[in-house]
């Protein structure tokens, strides 16, 4: 990115986020999670109104946690999609054609993400402190942790899009794309967790092998998934642990960067034109 | 202004454009002529730093800067074949949305003064999805132009384009090199090329023919010309003045008109013209005929490569 490479940037994400804010999608995400939200949260009431529970720790902080993963995954679409759609129209190459490059290019995408995610969190701030009110269950500092540590874990979710995008050349490609690798990281995570979770002796030998083999794959498989940061986030908040709180972030920060760079690279490699013309 | 050295792009084992050695000189209108698949788009492509060249490299400026840096890219205006506008946009949020990306000061004005130029002032509200062919390319224009670049890259600009619009952007690139800028047209249409070009650029298959004015060129390739000249009256004797010359190959009269057919290493015209006065017959017209871009470029793309070789050795 050159030295005029902010302006033009800024210039990129704002129209974006225009674009995002009149638009409906980004509204229709904030109503699925909050109505998801709400579903948890009424199972929640209902089981401390069954179980005569007196203290319960940050009751509001899982439910945000699942409605900030919904509009992550929205806001990872919307840069698949945005970036495959410009290369398909090939309005990026006009772009190109001016002070924008790569850098410029990708760091406007993300910066759209964040500031779009910003705008949720307004949303989701606002819908959780009038739950919060009417239900009774006060807001806990987690509340406040979740909020926070959720920007940068969604960072990780929208950097991760935009790397797939990167990849694929059309709209559809790149969504059937992202949706592969998401759906099948988070299906090994699943997987893993599960096979973990029971006893060895309980287990046939095949099942040992494979939760062994997961357990080599989980390895180098966790430091990729966007979805595995979303889950060390949320750990660290319902442990309490400042320490792996701090180390949650700052691995998101790192995961989004590294995730940011490659895509400038692939986009280089690629190129932003569709085919090479004569 | 450009300049390429030894560039060249390759796709697999095919070479689209090899060794290339190019030199665009300030203040000029360039031509950069060639068939469908001679390796032009990919040559500009490059200039641009859109695609990466597999060798050599390309100098824009001050010969040491190249097009990726972003300050670069702001002195640079460029028109592609086509112009891939957002649909759903209006050409006035287009612009202002390619102004404020090149902070452009006073860009509403700017819009106002180019949108009139190119005599769309009237649709700036409409959306460019409802905009015909010929109208997105005079957006592309506006585009290029609004940031007042230093040097303007049009890539087959007048392609779509009526008769009136490609008057249009015959007239706006005139005016835009009149005010000083470089401009490096790439098209297949010729005679737009002759009749705005100072200097040509033929390639073929990804490698650069030839590279002169157009003057030259044509000499280089031309071994005879023809001199036409009009009397006011049938003058059957006026031939006789000018048989004895030995740069003459042949003469052919016919009615008040007079046709010399002369050698092109030199130009004859005054010898031709003097010989004819001093016996008496005054032409009242005159007019050389040489090749023109199109026999020329088909001459060196088709049939006559050895001869610029042997020239240039």
């Amino acid at each position: 990115m050159g030295v005029l490479g902010f302006h033009p940037m800024w210039v990129l994400a704002k129209r974006e986020l225009r674009s995002a804010i009149y638009g409906i999608g980004i509204y229709l995400t904030i109503l699925l999670s909050l109505i998801i939200s709400s579903v948890i949260l009424q199972n929640y009431i209902k089981s401390v109104g069954r179980d005569q529970l007196l203290i319960t720790a940050s009751p509001l902080a899982y439910p945000l946690f699942i409605a900030t993963v919904v509009c992550a995954v929205y806001l990872a679409l919307s840069s698949v999609t945005s970036i495959a759609r410009e290369k398909d129209m090939q309005t990026l190459e006009a772009l190109f054609y001016g002070p924008v490059d790569h850098a410029t290019y990708i760091l406007s995408k993300y910066l759209k993400g964040v500031l779009s995610y910003i705008f949720i969190v307004l949303f989701l701030a606002a819908y959780f402190t009038v739950a919060s009110t009417v239900s009774n269950l006060g807001l806990s500092l987690k509340f406040l942790g979740v909020l926070l540590l959720s920007l940068f874990l969604s960072s990780c979710v929208i950097t991760f899009g935009i790397f797939v995008s990167t990849l694929a050349g059309s709209v559809r490609t790149s969504v059937l794309l992202f949706l592969g690798i998401a759906g099948g990281l988070i299906a090994f995570q699943i997987s893993h967790g599960a096979l973990v979770r029971i006893e060895e002796p309980s287990l046939a030998a095949a099942l040992i092998y494979l939760r062994n083999t997961l357990a080599i794959i989980n390895a180098g498989v966790k430091w990729t998934s966007p979805f595995h940061y979303m889950n060390q986030g949320m750990e660290a908040v319902s442990l309490g642990s400042v320490g792996k709180y701090v180390l949650s972030g700052a691995l998101s920060m790192i995961y989004s960067a590294v995730a940011l760079f490659a895509s400038v690279l692939v986009l280089k490699r690629k190129g932003v034109r569709r085919t090479t013309g004569e | 202004m450009i300049r390429t050295v030894d560039l060249g792009k390759q796709y697999g084992d095919f070479w689209a454009v090899r060794d290339l050695n190019l030199n665009v000189r300030e203040g000029e209108i360039y031509g950069f002529v060639g068939p469908n698949g001679a390796g032009k788009t990919t040559t500009i492509l490059m200039t641009l730093a859109i695609l990466q060249p597999s060798r050599g490299g390309v100098y824009l400026f001050d010969d040491q800067i190249r097009a990726s840096r972003a300050d670069v890219r702001r002195k640079i205006g460029v028109v592609s074949e086509k112009q891939f506008l957002y649909p759903q946009m209006t050409m006035w949020e287009y612009l202002d949305f390619f102004g404020e990306l090149y902070q452009v000061e006073n860009r509403g004005e700017r819009i106002a003064e180019l949108a009139t130029r190119v005599e769309l002032d009237d649709v700036l509200d409409r959306r460019l999805g409802a905009f015909s062919r010929g109208m997105q390319q005079k957006v592309g224009f506006v585009r290029a132009l609004l940031h007042d670049p230093d040097l303007l890259i049009l890539d087959e600009p007048v392609s779509g384009l009526d008769p009136m619009g490609i008057r249009q952007v015959r007239d706006l690139v005139e005016e835009e090199n009149r005010k000083g800028k470089t401009v490096f047209i790439s098209s297949h249409l010729l005679s737009e090329v002759e009749k705005l070009c100072h200097r040509v650029g033929i390639m073929n298959n990804g490698r650069l023919l030839a590279e002169d004015r157009m003057d030259s060129l044509v000499r280089r390739l031309t071994e005879e010309v023809e001199l036409d000249l009009e009397f006011s009256k049938e003058e059957p004797q006026a031939a006789e003045a000018v048989r004895g010359f030995d740069f003459v190959r042949g003469i052919f009269m016919e009615g008040k008109f007079l046709t010399v057919k002369m050698k092109a290493d030199q130009d004859y015209r005054r010898d031709v013209v003097e010989a004819l006065i001093s016996r008496g017959h005054v032409p009242v017209g005159t007019r050389l005929r040489s090749m023109s871009l199109e026999e020329a470029f088909i001459t060196i793309t088709k049939e006559n490569i050895s001869l610029l070789t042997k020239a240039d050795a």
